[in-house]
């Protein structure tokens, strides 16, 4: 495949108190020309870090990174005429237009002055904005402002497009607007290059993703072979008297011969079977057995959680959330 | 020429930034030097030809330093916005387009240039209507000199502001080094009243070269020694401290 992304063995670490942290650890990934790549972890991971040295905003700690046949740490600037960056924050001019941002941010990509407010109006109506291009972007709505963020990253047609959390901040209205133009973008050949610590971002707009913790990657592929190595469904038995209870089921659980993993945490039983609908009537049978009480049970699919799960021990879900606002 | 366009572009986009951003500061700072001379020159109406003083008008001792104050001041405070920009994502996002390194910090430095020299106008004029009787070309002279030290106190500005990331630390470094600064230039008062000490400390102090060549210049002494040690010491400054914060932006970890 044609890649448009190659790291080997990307590492980054920072002076800090007793020593040195190691925010990225070897991280080695090839990104396909117009793949919509994700990276997924938790806060803290090294996901913006990476993004960071990928973009020429951080130089490499160690390892080499090619984006778009250009080696980053010797050819920075021909890295950056290839690539588009929108990192959390958007960074728009407030006080300006929607309009003048674009023009200013196509001619310090080089483009003349008729070219850049010709561009301008393209962006705008590619991206749903024509209507409040004329406004100052301190009026925008999230939704718009991070529009309006894209619009500046692709300004001047780069072959890679680097999304920092695009839909932090965002309600799911928007959210599903932005992936919507994210995938049309793809449709122009774009590569796209995201972070999200949301499972449902990487699941339904990535075509092949990465899971990254503590700087090192932990597992690789499309969501559904990701999806797949956790075989099987997932049962939840939430049991009536916490902990305790929940120990002990999951002493009597973890015997049982159709029963492939299994967690115990905060009074409930997290295992995984191959075929749920037929392992549920076992389940509540032995628990019931041993009078243990169940509160409520759910069945579901393996998702992208349950990936990260199996990988480092812990649910991405309580990793911890990101300070709302941040990119209202 | 990259350089020269890209200066070009995020000058125009500083200078509506900052005519925009806030009316009111702007207004503050077309109308502060000119609170200065009001207030405080009739304090000093008896010290021309006082022992230690040199002869002349009032104006004339005291307007050339304002000129000075103001070109330290406008340029140790750049690094106010670029802490703010820096919070809103901005400096980012200029940093990862293909523009000069050195065109991003020049831009707005030499936008916060151009609303001193506004300003300076304004204080030149309402000077001259009360009296004051400037020599033209020194001033001339003297407007180089005060855009090297507005460019030296920017650049440093913004370098700390890259570096520290937050106001609190950023105005903490630069409000220490704003009173040491002023007091050893002899701005309000000439040096040269103070004691040996003092006057040898003045000396290792770049705004104090201005405001001995500022006065020199506004009074018509032409090509003196004060005029040449204010070059000898502003314009090496200017480089050093322009290219240590192009590096800084070339690496900050923003």
């Amino acid at each position: 495949m044609d890649n448009v992304i190659t790291t080997a063995g990307l590492r980054k670490s920072f002076p800090a108190r007793g020593g040195r942290v190691e925010a990225v650890r070897g991280v080695s990934i090839d990104v396909g020309r117009g793949e919509i790549f994700g990276f997924l972890g938790p806060n803290g991971a090294g996901k913006t870090t990476t993004l960071r040295m990928l973009t020429t905003l951080l130089p490499i700690g160690a390892g080499t990174a090619t984006v778009a046949g250009q080696d980053v740490a010797r050819q920075p600037g021909q890295v950056r005429s290839r690539i588009g960056y929108v990192s959390q924050l958007g960074g728009a001019d407030e006080l300006a237009t929607g309009r003048e941002n674009l023009v200013l941010q196509g001619r310090l990509y080089g483009a003349a002055l008729p070219e850049a407010r010709r561009r301008a109006g393209e962006l705008a109506a590619l991206l749903d904005l024509s209507e409040f291009a004329g406004r100052r972007v301190r009026t925008y709505s999230g939704g718009q402002r991070r529009r309006l963020d894209v619009a500046l990253g692709i300004v001047h047609r780069p072959e890679v497009l680097f999304l920092d959390e695009p839909s932090t901040g965002l309600d799911p209205q928007n959210r599903a607007s932005l992936w919507e133009h994210v995938r049309s973008l793809r449709e122009h050949g774009t590569t796209v290059f995201l972070t999200t610590h949301y499972l449902e971002e990487a699941d339904a707009l990535c075509d092949r993703l990465v899971i990254i913790d503590h700087g090192q990657i932990v597992a690789g592929g499309t969501p559904r072979d990701l999806k797949k190595q956790v075989a099987g469904d997932a049962v939840v038995l939430v049991l009536r008297d916490g902990d305790q209870a929940a120990d002990r089921g999951a002493e009597l659980l973890r015997g049982q011969p159709y029963v492939r993993e299994l967690t115990a945490a905060g009074g409930q039983v997290r295992l995984y079977v191959d075929d749920g609908g037929a392992a549920l009537p076992h389940l509540l049978r032995v628990l019931d057995g041993a009078r243990v009480a169940i509160r409520s049970v759910q069945l579901s699919e393996p998702t992208l959680d349950d990936v990260f799960l199996r990988k480092t021990g812990r649910r991405l879900r309580d990793t911890g959330e990101v300070p709302e606002g941040r990119a209202a | 020429m990259k350089t020269m366009r890209d200066a070009g572009l995020l000058f125009r986009r500083s200078l509506t930034e900052l005519l925009l951003r806030n009316p009111v500061s702007l207004a503050v700072a077309l109308s502060t030097p000119v609170l200065y001379l009001a207030l405080f020159t009739p304090l000093l109406n008896h010290l021309p030809g006082a022992p230690g003083l040199p002869r002349g008008s009032t104006l004339g001792l005291f307007l050339p330093g304002i000129l000075s104050l103001l070109a330290f001041t406008t340029g140790i405070a750049r690094g106010f916005i670029t802490v703010f920009e820096l919070r809103a994502g901005v400096i980012e996002r200029f940093r990862v387009t293909p523009a000069s390194r050195l065109a991003i910090l020049a831009g707005p430095i030499l936008a916060a240039m151009a609303i001193m020299f506004a300003a300076d106008a304004v204080l030149v004029a309402v000077g001259t209507a009360f009296g004051f009787r400037p020599h033209w070309t020194g001033l001339l002279v003297l407007a180089v000199l005060l855009a090297l030290l507005m460019a030296i106190m920017a650049a440093f500005s913004i370098a700390i502001a890259l570096a520290t990331k937050d106001i609190i630390s950023f105005a903490a470094i630069v409000n220490g080094a704003n009173l040491p600064v002023l007091l050893l230039a002899g701005v309000l008062l000439p040096i040269s009243l103070g004691p040996l000490w003092l006057r040898v400390l003045a000396h290792f102090n770049p705004l104090y070269y201005l405001v001995e060549a500022s006065r020199a210049l506004a009074a018509g002494t032409f090509g003196g020694p004060a005029m040449w040690q204010a070059f000898a010491v502003l314009a090496p400054l200017c480089a050093i401290t322009l290219g240590w914060a192009t590096r800084v932006f070339r690496h900050a970890v923003a």
